[in-house]
């Protein structure tokens, strides 16, 4: 019988996936926010780097950030050299994660279809498909009746504002479950013996004479001489305790789904001439996301302002979603920078300290992949040459990155 | 809490109206005898401050002021009243 089952199982001793520990006064390195790319970052050193005297810092509890809040899009069609290689080879490390953590990611590689509604917008895909393709990623141009072909609840007939007029199709991109991908790194760092301290803010980071020395937290000081700052929307806050000016503004960003449906749609749609993306999660629902308030703002408050924008966008891309009513909405930060590429970099101005910041609302797919370079750039000291150019320094030398001048990537659909 | 912006023409109006222009980062600077950091850290470097700042806002869909106003980034909400010292 049913109950008899159930209370069987209550009765069995519980395992905490997350073992608590007491916070030690020194370790060899600390990694401050326990989001994902502090978590990948945590897990790397410790697998592949023999470091597990590692504590990772979390002022709320794992995922409270951007990795908790995203709309769990991933893909690898950005637009420069220096991006690609990374997302693309971050897009391959979903299925061995997934293996190698014994935990599943629920990677589902639906392929993203981004529309177009301007010859302009065409020209640049074609830019960024010549592109991917040069770097052996599959990316091609559809015209409007191949979008319709795999979208059918596309309209792409000329009642819309802003017509389709073609789209650029990425087979291997698609979603992974944002939440799994924090907890299955959470139980892998464990398991190598790093420590996860949730509850636990860092208030100071101190230097002696050009080095990190120590962390100070509200639950006491930690010393130790290596630490990374990947603090998400709130990277800047930790970027003043060691005096260093980093180009990045935070701004919110809000996300809804709406109510679960039966399967109608089984590809990423972004279009960024309406701010607007969508895809269909595993539970049926239509997730979708928006555009960001453009000024600094660190709550996570959402506004009837994005309800109204997605709902309309959405109606007109896709009419059979009329009447579908939105459930929830959210909202999390997002740290821009002035050329839509994160910064990446570190034992520059202070030895020991290293920043994995300013990835705005892109930064779920790359997580686990910087990771893995991150670790090896604090473990070995050595700058590796895919994150070179994401050095804090290029703003100085006036060498932005190309990714703000694509015309189709002007909008926040991930 | 969605944002009221106060317009020195127009009173206070919907957020939505204004364009935001920047965290208040002091007059630009000098050309003579500009280093590459003193000009980047005006053009690209950000506070981002978690509190109170003034800032620019570009009164957009309205009569076109551009004008000054303090935030506080944590509540989102227009602080009023003079900047302590
Ligand atoms: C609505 C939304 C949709 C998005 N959609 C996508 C998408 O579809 N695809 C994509 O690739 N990206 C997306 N993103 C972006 C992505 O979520 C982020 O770039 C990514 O999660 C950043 O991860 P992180 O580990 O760097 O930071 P976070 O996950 O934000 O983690 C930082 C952590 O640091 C902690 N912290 C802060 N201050 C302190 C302190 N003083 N002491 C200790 N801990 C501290 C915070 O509590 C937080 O948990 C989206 C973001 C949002 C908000
Ligand atoms: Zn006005």
């Amino acid at each position: 019988m049913a109950p008899r089952i159930f209370s069987r199982l209550t009765r069995k001793k519980k395992q905490r996936v997350l073992q608590r520990h007491s916070l030690k006064g020194s370790y060899d390195a600390v990694i401050i926010g326990g989001g994902l790319h502090g978590l990948a970052t945590a897990y790397f050193l410790a697998k592949e780097r023999g470091m597990t005297d590692v504590a990772v810092i979390e002022r709320r509890y794992i995922g409270f950030g951007g990795s908790g809040r995203n709309t769990a899009i991933v893909r690898a069609n950005q637009r420069t050299k220096e991006n690609l290689p990374l997302y693309a080879e971050g897009l391959e490390l979903w299925p061995k994660l997934t293996d190698e953590l014994d935990f599943n990611l629920m990677f589902f590689n639906c392929g993203n279809l981004n529309l177009a509604h301007s010859e302009a917008a065409l020209g640049s895909m074609r830019l960024l498909v010549a592109s991917a393709q040069f770097h052996g990623i599959k990316s091609e141009i559809l015209d409007a009746k191949q979008c319709k072909e795999i979208v059918p609840i596309l309209d792409i007939s000329d009642r819309l504002t802003y017509p389709i007029m073609g789209g650029m199709y990425h087979p291997p991109g698609g979603t992974v479950r944002h939440d799994a991908v924090v907890w299955g790194l959470a139980q892998g760092v464990t398991n190598h013996g790093v420590h996860i301290h949730q509850g636990t803010e860092v208030t100071g980071i101190n230097v002696h004479k050009g080095r990190v020395v120590s962390v100070e937290t509200d639950k006491g000081a930690i010393s130790t001489p290596l630490v990374l700052n990947a603090a998400g929307g709130y990277s800047t806050l930790i970027s003043a305790m060691v005096g260093i000016q980093l180009p990045i503004h935070v701004l919110t960003i809000q996300a809804m789904v709406t109510q679960p449906l039966k399967p109608i749609l089984h590809h990423v749609v972004s279009s960024g001439g309406y701010h607007c993306y969508a895809n269909q999660t595993l539970k049926g629902e239509i997730a979708t996301g928006a555009h960001m308030d453009p000024w600094p703002n660190y709550t996570t408050d959402v506004s009837a302002h994005y309800i109204k924008h997605q709902a309309e966008a959405l109606t007109e891309l896709m009419p059979c979603l009329k009447g579908v009513k939105f459930m929830r909405s959210w909202a999390g930060l997002a740290d821009m920078t002035p050329d839509m590429a994160p910064i990446i970099d570190g034992n520059d101005h202070i030895q020991g300290y290293f920043m994995d910041c300013g990835w705005g609302y892109f930064g779920f797919k790359s997580g686990a992949v910087i990771g893995k370079y991150m670790a090896e750039f604090m473990a070995t000291g050595r700058y590796p040459d895919r994150l070179a150019p994401f050095t804090l320094r290029r703003y100085e030398d006036h060498r932005l990155m190309g990714e703000i001048a694509n015309p189709v990537n002007y909008g926040p659909w991930n | 809490m969605s944002l009221t912006i106060t317009c020195p023409i127009c009173g206070q109006r919907n957020g939505y109206e204004f364009r935001f222009g920047g965290e208040e980062r002091g007059p630009r600077p000098d050309e003579e005898d500009l280093t590459h950091e003193q000009w980047c850290d005006y053009v690209h470097m950000r506070t981002n401050i978690g509190g109170i700042q003034r800032e620019w806002w570009y009164h957009r869909d309205g009569c076109g002021s551009w004008f000054t106003i303090r935030r506080d980034t944590l509540t989102n909400l227009e602080v009023e009243g003079p900047e302590e010292t």
